[in-house]
């Protein structure tokens, strides 16, 4: 392979060849092969960073290489290869090469090494994303991908702001660990806290992912986040207070996942939830507890995209994926109920599942660096997320009562998208060696012993008999066509109503002040007219008429100047 | 939407395999028996906890059937607030505007839409 | 060929070419021909001169004495050269457009708007090479002059209003206020002449520096720097390359660059930065930028809409003078050429979907996409690269300019960019978005915009509309890849004195 700046051109060169390659089989082939060749660009490079330049004084390193980058890198590729296949049947140009942009662009913000470049890649996920969501092509779609977009872009524009305040202050745009501190390190950690989610930043995620298309979602899921996710890891790790925005986060989607009727948001909701846990291991900032990061984000990214996958599979033969619609739908179609339960083991942490050897990790961390109360709340989001992504999902959308759908079974690409998705997560939960190989650091760490095993058992499976039992006694409450307030009131509802309001003011001032100086200027131009211009065509000839008139103020002035 | 009059004519044996021996679920009576083999896992898995030694960080984790009794009620209690939070939350899904993205059908054309044929 | 022959060469091509394109009045395609042919010879003669300015040539042409110390003088700098070569360089673009626009649209008396173009491009090369205060009133005035036909173009009554505020308020501003701060300019460092480092320090109590910058600040009315912006939104009423070339190239670059010349060359950059004498400018600035972009997020009418983007991004350019910092300058005098190539392309396509579609609302966009996919793709490049996003010019521009605010302590002014550039999504983006993701109203969409064929096959404006949109869309692309280049040749700004570098 020749030495190519980076992973990111090879998405780049091909979203802009796409368009000229013919549907179907040859674009699909393209698509499948371009994470191949993404990953041949850095699969045998050895740790450093390649492509530097000089831009304008500044050193600009366009792929640099180390174990947090490149586990990064290549699940980002994994899972562009996945969702793929997911994708296969899909004929539509604009989703295509916005993937492929979208992907490309992530891709490239993790191998950065620099700020600048991380700061192009990162504007890149927010634009070649939202033709993710605009894609659906509905009034609904379009408006929430603007919201969606000026999130994404104000997370960019706050990164670039910290940019170039610590390029004045320190003179360098190496993208390496920072310290809180100064407002720049303040605003590049905002902006990573946007993309990521945290509390009250978050709700974007839930608004714009369950508005794109069925496919879109699956790609979206797997980029933005984690990207974030790497961000904050590479840039902030340690940071203290990040174990407590990582817990604050771990809980209050859950709240509203239960609530939630579209279970591609219920989904959003246990993503934000999930991005919780690997927030505290950055936070925690131990070898350990990166490691857990790296892990989780790995397996997470695998799971998140297994259960989008079913439930936009769902969503693709049904026409709907709300709970409310939906039930009974094992009957005819079994295997995406199977493949949509692993899902669901894996991010509940089931032994014998990704989620459970690498979410097993932070918690120790946590635990081990005697962070009591952290712990007991990740201990409650834990049971909390399988409690509404392990059990609810899987529930409502293939058992509960009977919605009388009888849809077809997923087409066969989708299953093979989510066949092979499922064996990677049952894969790294029974054989973790080669994951934990692939971690950033250097930790002996054993998932596997009895207490751990029996512990997560007794967890998950009193969270299941608490669901069976809240069921059987009509407490829990029912699914419900609805939408439910979260932040997102403050700019739809509360900002709108304040601007309007506004805006009435300030009109009515100034279309007032405006009469009143338009009147008087009437008066005095048509004085002036009256004196010096000719009747008629006063279009065009007014300004020679009152030209002499300013020529003779003008050298009045002059005059005044001179003896000034 | 048309799906309510699909479930009557089911033909069962056109179910495949898997889907033919979930269908037990539908039937109240070996739900609740479901649940009491739930229970009794529970009870199995907190008594386990007598049985080996358990290296602990906290000593809250020293009391047996902790995991289990703390998932338990913290789940019930998710639930409960949760459905609390909703009395204040809920709103239509024409909430914000006439055609947001919960009002709206989604498009066709993103769609395959195929009733399963025996 | 001398530099100086080339130089007068430049100036005087166009204005040659009226007489042609007069004589050519009654054929059309000769006519046009003459039009594209000299604009591309003009722009050939700018890059030869462009290429002796590299290899360090700093040609100086005097023409006449009007009376002693008052002479007609051109001379090329970096920031003339730079505005001469964009201006230049899009008039090919636009030359190109106006014959599918004026023919697509079937506007009448078009030997008149040739005519008046190539004059407009004359005075712009005029205010680009001027070598002191006076040759640059000179044809700052003659620039508004002879784009008073232009504006008034349709000859309707509304075309009328709008070239009457436009002539209005711009002889006003310059007369009232331009003229008496090049007089007294005059009267205090006893020169007009553009010298590196300025010419003020020293002669002037810094007590009036403030009035003297303020008298240049508005009476640059080209700038458009809020209050005195209505001119520009009134203008749109011109036919669109009128509004693409003049209204968001020539005419208000001149007025930026002319901000940007006195800036640099009459007070110098340093002497402002010393005396703080245009902190009160980068508020207005600043201000202007935002209550700009709030007033185009209201406009339902598209060139309207661009129009007060316009003013915005205008003031981007005179916010980089006024924070008096070398980056200032670099990012103003970059924005100048980023945001032409971008609003340019905005304003074409504007035009190409009043051609083809006769269009001229946001609001009737929706699902316009599908039928005019090219000049909606090069509308959401352009977009990006105004709102200042990568891979788009627009980005290195914004960057020098928080750069500039961060080095002068301004961090309010940062937030404003980034205000900005949010604003700027909000009421760019939504053009070609709503063409090509909302379907029109009361449908869904039921097959795909590009993967199906679409209804009624492709609907675009002439060629000669669609090909220039697509050539500088991909310059703004390219742009950001060469802004090495382009920031190197912008490092030639003398900011000190010569004796001190």
């Amino acid at each position: 392979m020749p030495e190519l700046l980076s992973p990111a051109l090879v998405y780049v060169v091909a979203a802009i060849l796409l368009p000229f390659i013919p549907q179907g089989l040859p674009r699909q082939i393209t698509m499948l092969a371009v994470p191949f060749l993404g990953v041949a660009v850095f699969w045998d490079l050895s740790y450093g960073t390649y492509g530097s330049l000089n831009l304008m004084g500044m050193h600009v390193g366009l792929m640099r290489i180390d174990a947090l980058s490149y586990i990064f890198g290549l699940i980002f590729s994994l899972a562009a290869f996945l969702a793929a296949i997911y994708a296969w049947h899909l004929r539509d140009t604009v989703q295509q090469v916005g993937a492929l942009l979208y992907i490309g662009s992530a891709i490239g913000a993790v191998f950065a090494a620099d700020l600048v470049t991380l700061f192009v890649f990162w504007e890149g996920t927010a634009i070649a994303s939202v033709f993710l969501i605009w894609a659906r092509r509905t009034e609904g779609s379009y408006a929430t991908g603007m919201r969606y977009l000026i999130v994404q872009i104000g997370s960019g524009l706050l990164l670039l702001a910290g940019i170039i305040l610590l390029y004045l202050e320190t003179g360098s745009i190496a993208f390496n660990r920072m310290e809180l501190g100064s407002l720049a390190t303040w605003a590049i950690f905002l902006a990573f806290g946007i993309k990521c989610a945290f509390p009250l930043l978050h709700n974007w995620l839930q608004d714009a992912y369950p508005a794109a298309t069925v496919t879109g979602a699956v790609i979206l899921s797997a980029f933005t986040t984690k990207l974030a996710v790497y961000a904050l890891a590479r840039g902030f790790p340690g940071t203290e207070m990040l174990i407590y925005i990582g817990a604050v986060m771990t809980l209050f989607p859950i709240f509203y996942a239960v609530i939630e009727n579209d279970l591609r948001r219920v989904l959003a909701y246990s993503l934000n939830n999930q991005l919780g846990f690997m927030v505290v291991g950055i936070g925690i900032g131990t070898p350990l507890a990166l490691n857990g990061t790296a892990a989780h984000a790995f397996c997470h990214i695998l799971y998140k995209a297994l259960l989008f996958m079913s439930v936009g599979a769902v969503l693709f033969r049904t026409g709907t994926a709300k709970g409310s619609e939906l039930g009974g739908l094992y009957k005819t179609m079994p295997w995406t109920m199977v493949f949509c339960v692993v899902g669901a083991a894996s991010i509940s942490a089931f032994p014998l599942f990704s989620g459970f050897i690498s979410k097993s990790l932070i918690l120790s961390a946590s635990a081990d660096e005697g962070h009591y109360i952290v712990w007991l709340i990740l201990l409650f989001a834990s049971a909390g997320v399988f409690h509404h992504s392990g059990i609810k999902i899987p529930y409502f959308a293939f058992f509960a009562h009977d919605s009388g759908k009888r849809p077809k079974e997923a087409p066969l690409h989708m299953l093979i998208a989510m066949g092979l998705t499922a064996a990677l997560c049952i894969g790294i939960g029974v054989y973790p060696a080669p994951l934990y190989a692939l971690l950033p650091y250097d930790v002996d760490y054993q998932p596997y012993t009895t207490a751990h095993v029996i512990t997560q058992l007794q967890l998950l499976f009193f969270s299941a008999l608490a669901f069976a039992v809240l069921m059987k006694t009509g407490i829990y409450p029912p699914e419900l066509r609805s939408t439910n307030l979260d932040t997102d009131w403050t700019y739809r509802r509360l900002l709108p109503a304040a601007i309007g309001k506004l805006q009435n003011a300030v009109v009515g001032t100034w279309r007032f002040g405006v009469r009143l100086t338009e009147a008087r200027l009437d008066r005095l131009l048509t004085g002036v007219y009256r004196a010096h211009g000719p009747q008629g065509a006063l279009a065009r000839t007014w300004p020679t008429g009152s030209m002499v008139l300013w020529i003779a103020v003008l050298l009045g002035v002059t005059l005044l100047l001179t003896y000034m | 939407m048309t799906g309510h009059s699909d479930g009557s004519k089911d033909d069962p044996k056109a179910f495949s395999w898997l889907s033919r021996h979930l269908l037990w679920v539908d039937n109240p009576r070996y739900v609740d028996r479901l649940v009491w083999g739930l229970a009794v896992v529970c009870l199995a898995l907190a008594s386990a906890d007598f049985a080996y030694h358990k290296h602990s960080y906290f000593p809250i984790e020293d009391i047996p059937g902790f995991y289990g009794f703390y998932g338990f009620v913290m789940c019930a209690a998710l639930v409960i607030s949760a459905k609390g939070l909703r009395v204040l939350l809920k709103r239509g899904e024409d909430y914000y505007a006439p055609n947001t993205v919960e009002a709206e059908e989604h498009p066709e054309f993103d769609l395959d839409r195929e009733k399963f044929d025996a | 060929m001398t530099d100086t022959t080339a130089l007068l060469l430049a100036l005087g091509l166009p204005a040659a070419a009226t007489f042609l394109i007069a004589a050519l009045g009654s054929r059309p395609n000769l006519r046009d021909g003459v039009s594209v042919t000299t604009s591309v010879a003009t722009f050939a003669v700018v890059l030869y001169l462009l290429n002796g300015f590299l290899d360090g040539a700093r040609p100086s042409v005097t023409l006449f004495e009007v009376l002693p110390g008052l002479v007609l003088n051109f001379a090329i700098e970096p920031l003339g050269m730079l505005f001469a070569t964009v201006a230049s360089g899009l008039w090919i673009v636009t030359a190109v457009y106006s014959i599918g626009y004026m023919r697509g649209a079937g506007e009448k008396k078009q030997t008149r708007f040739y005519i008046c173009f190539a004059i407009a491009i004359s005075a712009a090369l005029g205010i680009a090479f001027s070598g002191n205060l006076f040759t640059l009133f000179i044809f700052y005035e003659v620039l508004t002059i002879s784009t008073y036909p232009l504006v008034a173009h349709k000859e309707t009554p509304e075309a009328r209003r709008g070239a009457r505020i436009y002539l209005g308020i711009l002889m006003t501003t310059s007369i009232l206020f331009l003229l008496v701060a090049v007089i007294w300019t005059w009267n205090i460092a006893g020169t007009m002449d553009f010298r590196a480092g300025g010419i003020l320090e020293g002669r002037i109590d810094p007590v009036y520096v403030p009035l003297l910058l303020a008298l240049f600040a508005f009476g640059i009315g080209k700038a458009a720097l809020m209050p005195f912006h209505r001119w520009l939104p009134a203008a749109m009423v011109a036919p669109t390359p009128v509004s693409a070339l003049l209204h968001a190239v020539a005419v208000v670059k001149a007025g930026v660059f002319t901000m940007l010349k006195v800036g640099t060359y009459i007070f110098g950059v340093g002497f402002l930065s010393r005396t703080g004498a245009s902190e009160w400018l980068v508020w207005l600035a600043a201000a202007s930028i935002l209550i700009a972009s709030i007033i185009a997020l209201t406009k339902d009418d598209l060139k309207e809409r661009l129009a007060y983007s316009t003013v915005s991004q205008l003031s981007y350019i005179t916010l980089g003078m006024a924070l008096a910092n070398q980056m200032g300058v670099v990012g103003g005098a970059m924005h100048i050429v980023m945001h032409a190539m971008g609003k340019i392309t905005l304003f074409m396509c504007a035009g190409a979907i009043y051609v083809a579609a006769h269009k001229t609302k946001v609001s009737e966009l929706d699902g316009l996409g599908r039928k005019m996919p090219f000049t909606f793709i090069a509308f959401t490049l352009a977009s990006l690269s105004i709102i200042g996003l990568p891979p788009f010019g627009g980005a290195w521009s914004k960057w020098y300019l928080m750069l500039s605010a961060a080095e002068a302590k301004h961090l309010v002014v940062i937030g404003v960019l980034m205000v900005s550039s949010l604003l700027n999504v909000a009421y760019l983006l939504p053009v070609a978005a709503r063409a090509f993701f909302v379907p029109p109203r009361g449908g869904m969409a039921h097959s795909l915009g590009a993967a199906a064929a679409p209804q009624g096959g492709l609907a675009e404006a002439p060629a000669f509309c669609v090909i220039p949109i697509c050539v500088t869309a991909i310059g703004c692309i390219i742009l950001f890849f060469s802004v090495g280049g382009l920031y190197e040749f912008l490092l030639h700004i003398p900011i000190l004195p010569e004796s001190t570098q």
